[in-house]
Parts: structure tokens; C-alpha cells; sequence
């Protein structure tokens, strides 16, 4: 039977990977995603779920656990944190060059120095060129869906990928949500069995990631450009079939707020959407035309979904939760994407970019009217800076007063 | 309809995942590495399998019958360690170019 219950993040991402029927599971503790691994082990000690609980030595360890019992057929299951991710980096590329459907769980944390502990994207989108499908969840009930609407995408045959299933540290992962844990049955029905196509067997023995000649190289990369062109229809058809069984209402790339009469918007992706909402309420109450589209999925980027939604807007501001120092922005990742995106279009938004959230900062109403002030203001002018950080220029300054 | 078009010479099993090996990997060829290899005296030979037991990557075995150390042209990549711990000083090195299937490109590892 379906369930209602309060949750974190972190025991969603848990519970996700129970109703998932994980086989293998690989830990090692970092905060904040640890607290995945705490649940997980207290099911699998409480034998409520099947499966082995293996301790890596480090995050290079874990995602080479994952990786191997993978590649034997098993699905895996490991996760981590902040400068964890980051040490584990050599493990992302042959996993999905070795079309492994592994799946990391993400509750993301600032990198170092100094040692900060709070939430920011740029741990795993450092890792976002790898061929791993990558996403963030606003909620704990998000978290637990796309935790298994990942394994299914990820195991198709047409994609054979490993997934990032990402959620914001503490702002996710730590604050609990009200939301429903599937019934198994259900969850079975909708999520099968992993049938791995090289399944662990004495009689059919295989080489995983052999050496390779250079000339060789060009078409495993091949592979996994091929496995990307087909992945938006796969995620489109697992998306729409999740909605039908659970009675979710979720848009397979682009959730959009507001945005059908918009002409400022909000584009950013993970929780942070959530107060971009409460201050798009407010805003409208003011007058200000605008809304917010939420990215649901980073790899792919969703060229299409998101040319369709932002070409409504006059301006669009990206709200940044990572870095990319020196990049053309001289501010985050997403804005660049996000300009390439519309840059076919024949009526383009201007699109600037907002550092805020960082270091994990609660982005505040505040800093979205402040942002809202910069968009109207770019509708009226034509014009808008690259970046601004957000209570650090002159425009965008005092925002918490 | 996929935009790709693979040439035949450039097809990879997905993943790279290949048939394992029982005895040895043809999928992955590795004697054409060498620019150089060992060539065998056999009269000057004692057989005390030194070249045997130092070779990194076992391209080296006594064939029982004829009693005679045999070389692995396929895997051997020329490090010529075996000359060096040879005591019998019965191998010599000899440039590829010297012989008529020597190693001159790439070849296709699978």
C-alpha cells in the first residue's frame, strides 16, 4: 500500500532505492548525502531490504564497487557529497563509457577551500561531461521518484547509462517534506528487474573496459553520442508513464511556473525553485509579469523543452548555483548553455545570469526581487551584464536589508 | 533514425565489453608495439627458462616435445628484458624491418 509520510531527502533517496530493489549498495560517509547511507543500512540490517552493504575505503572505491557489481548485472547503488564527488571523478567516465546503469545518489555540498559544508551545484556538475545523466530534485518526494524513473531510463537498452540523482544539500537532503512512498507492488510494475546485457556467467565470460588503440576511441564516444539522441524520448515515455501509475504531474525537462503570460523569468534547477515561486507570487501582486522554469534534467540538456518555454519571456535570468571562474559568463554554468540553447531562435530573450545560492546561501526573496529589478530592467533597456553576484554589485547590493 | 553513420572498420561491441580470453586476448593484439624482438640461437640455448620466468607478459614458453624455448610473436612488445637476463647470451635483438611480416603499422585490435 501506498504511504504518506514525512521525509528528508536524505530517507526519500533512501526509500527510493529500497522500492528500486537495489541489489548492491557502496558507502562511504561525507555529510550531507550520508544520511542515504545511515537509512539504507539500518533496512538492510532490519532486513526490510535485500541487498549487500558494501564499505568502500574512499569514493574512488565506491564508485568502482558500483561500477563492478554492475557490470556482474546487479543494480547498484552508491552516492556522495561535495569534495567526495570530486575524488571519485576518473570512475564517471568508463562507467558510462562501459554503459553501466549504475546510480549515484547526490546531496550536494560546496567544494573546498575553505572547508565549507553548505550547498552549491559545483560538486557533480564538475562531472557533468562524463555521460552520466544528471538532475536535480526540489523535494523529498522528487528525490524519491526520480530515483526510480533513473534506473528505468538508465537500464533502457537504447540509453545503458549511469545517473547523478541529485538534490540539494541540507535545503533537500535535511529538511523533511510531506510525501508518499509507493506501493512495492506498484513500484515492481513500473521499475522490472535490471536485465543487464552482459549478466555475470562462467559460461559466457566478458572483459569489461578493456585497452583500447586510440582509432578505437572515436567510436566508443560515438556510442554514447548516439545513446544521448535517444535518451529525451526515452525519458519522455518514463516520465509519462510514472505520471499515469502514481499520479504525478511532472513535465518530462522543463517544469514551468507562471510562465504563459511571463515576459521576466527565473530558469534554475533544484530547490531554491521553490522560493523563486513564493517570490514570483508576490512580484505578481506588484504587477511584475514573471515566472520560473525549473531545469529537470542537466544531461541531457533539453534544447527543445527549454526553447520552447524561455522564447515566451523578453529576458531570462539564470539563477546560479555553481561556479565557473574564467568561463564567458565570468559567473556560472548554466547561462552558457542556456544562451546556446536560444541562439538559433529568430525572437531570443536577453538572457543574464545571477551567482546566488553559493556556499550554500539560502537564496533569499529578497535577492529574487532584486533579480526581478535587473530582468525589468533589461526588458526596458535591451541590456544586461553577463553575471551578477548577487549582494557583492552595485546592482543586485543590500538585498537583505 | 540515427544521424551516425559507423564505418565498418571503426564497429566496437558496446561498451568495449569483448569476449574474455581463455588463453589469449585476440580482441587485443599487442605485438605490434614493438619495434624490435628477440631472436633465439637454439643451439646456444640451455633452457633454464630465465626469459621464461622474467618475461612481463608471457611470450615465452618451452615447448616440451622439441625441448626448445618457443616466442610469442602476437603479445611480445619488445622490451627485450629476456636478452638482459639471458645467461647464455643466445638472443639477439633484431630490427622488425628485418623480416618480412615485421611489425610496420596498427593493426585492428578487434
Amino acid at each position: 500500500m501506498a504511504k504518506e509520510v514525512f521525509y528528508s531527502g536524505c530517507a526519500a533517496a533512501a526509500y527510493g532505492a529500497k522500492d528500486a530493489r537495489v541489489e548492491v549498495i557502496s558507502s562511504y560517509p561525507i555529510r550531507p548525502y550520508t544520511g542515504i547511507m545511515m537509512e539504507l543500512s539500518k533496512l538492510v540490517a532490519n532486513g526490510e531490504l535485500d541487498a549487500e552493504f558494501v564499505h568502500g575505503e574512499g569514493e574512488h572505491a565506491q564508485v568502482s564497487i558500483a561500477y563492478g557489481a554492475s557490470a556482474a548485472g546487479a543494480r547498484a547503488y552508491t552516492g556522495s557529497s561535495g569534495v567526495g564527488v570530486a575524488y571519485a571523478m576518473e570512475c564517471y567516465s568508463p562507467a558510462a563509457g562501459g554503459r553501466l546503469p549504475c546510480q549515484m545518489a547526490i546531496a550536494d555540498r560546496a567544494l573546498d577551500p575553505p572547508g565549507d559544508f553548505g550547498s552549491e551545484h559545483t560538486d557533480v556538475m564538475g562531472a557533468r561531461d562524463q555521460g552520466w545523466i544528471m538532475g536535480w530534485a526540489e523535494s523529498p518526494q522528487e528525490v524519491y521518484d526520480n530515483t526510480i524513473m533513473y534506473y528505468r531510463i538508465g537500464e533502457d537498452h537504447r540509453v545503458q547509462l549511469p545517473q547523478f540523482c541529485c538534490q540539494d544539500g541540507y535545503f533537500v537532503s535535511h529538511i523533511p517534506g510531506r510525501m508518499k512512498l509507493e506501493d512495492q507492488k506498484a513500484v515492481d510494475e513500473f521499475l522490472p528487474p535490471y536485465n543487464p546485457p552482459h549478466p555475470l556467467d562462467p559460461n559466457r565470460p566478458v572483459n569489461h573496459g578493456p585497452q583500447i588503440f586510440p582509432d578505437q576511441g572515436s567510436a566508443i564516444n560515438v556510442q554514447r553520442a548516439v545513446a544521448f539522441d535517444e535518451i529525451e524520448s526515452v525519458i519522455e515515455e518514463v516520465v509519462k508513464d510514472y505520471n499515469k501509475q502514481f499520479g504525478r504531474k511532472y513535465s518530462p525537462f522543463v517544469d514551468e511556473y507562471m510562465m504563459d503570460d511571463a515576459e521576466i523569468a527565473f530558469f534554475l534547477q533544484g530547490a531554491h525553485a521553490r522560493t523563486a515561486r513564493f517570490a514570483v507570487n508576490h512580484l505578481r501582486k506588484q504587477g511584475v509579469k514573471v515566472g520560473v522554469a525549473r531545469l529537470r534534467f542537466m544531461r541531457p540538456f533539453p534544447t527543445k523543452a527549454i526553447q520552447e518555454s524561455l522564447s515566451k519571456v523578453k529576458a531570462v535570468g539564470t539563477v546560479e548555483t555553481s561556479t565557473s571562474y574564467g568561463g564567458q559568463s565570468r559567473g556560472g554554468n548554466i547561462i552558457h548553455e542556456t544562451r546556446s540553447a536560444l541562439y538559433p531562435l529568430d525572437k531570443r530573450p536577453i538572457v543574464t545570469s545571477f551567482m546566488a545560492g553559493l556556499g550554500g546561501e539560502i537564496v533569499t526573496l529578497n535577492e529574487f526581487y532584486a533579480m526581478a529589478k535587473v530582468l525589468s530592467d533589461a526588458v526596458k533597456t535591451g541590456k544586461a551584464n553577463d553575471s551578477y553576484w548577487m549582494n557583492f554589485e552595485k546592482e543586485v547590493l543590500d538585498t537583505h536589508k | 533514425m540515427s544521424r551516425f553513420i559507423i564505418p565498418k572498420h571503426l564497429e566496437v561491441p558496446l561498451g568495449a565489453v569483448l569476449p574474455a580470453p581463455v588463453k589469449e586476448q585476440p580482441g587485443m593484439i599487442t605485438g605490434n608495439w614493438r619495434t624490435e624482438r628477440p631472436v633465439i640461437d637454439h643451439e646456444a640455448c640451455t633452457t633454464c627458462l630465465n626469459c621464461f620466468i622474467y618475461c612481463p607478459d608471457a611470450c615465452w614458453h618451452l615447448d616440451e616435445k622439441t625441448e626448445q624455448m618457443v616466442w610469442n610473436a602476437d603479445y611480445c612488445k619488445g622490451c627485450l628484458i629476456c636478452i638482459n637476463e639471458c645467461p647464455a647470451n643466445c638472443l639477439e635483438p633484431v630490427n622488425e624491418l628485418e623480416f618480412p611480416d615485421g611489425v610496420v603499422r596498427l593493426e585492428k585490435p578487434f
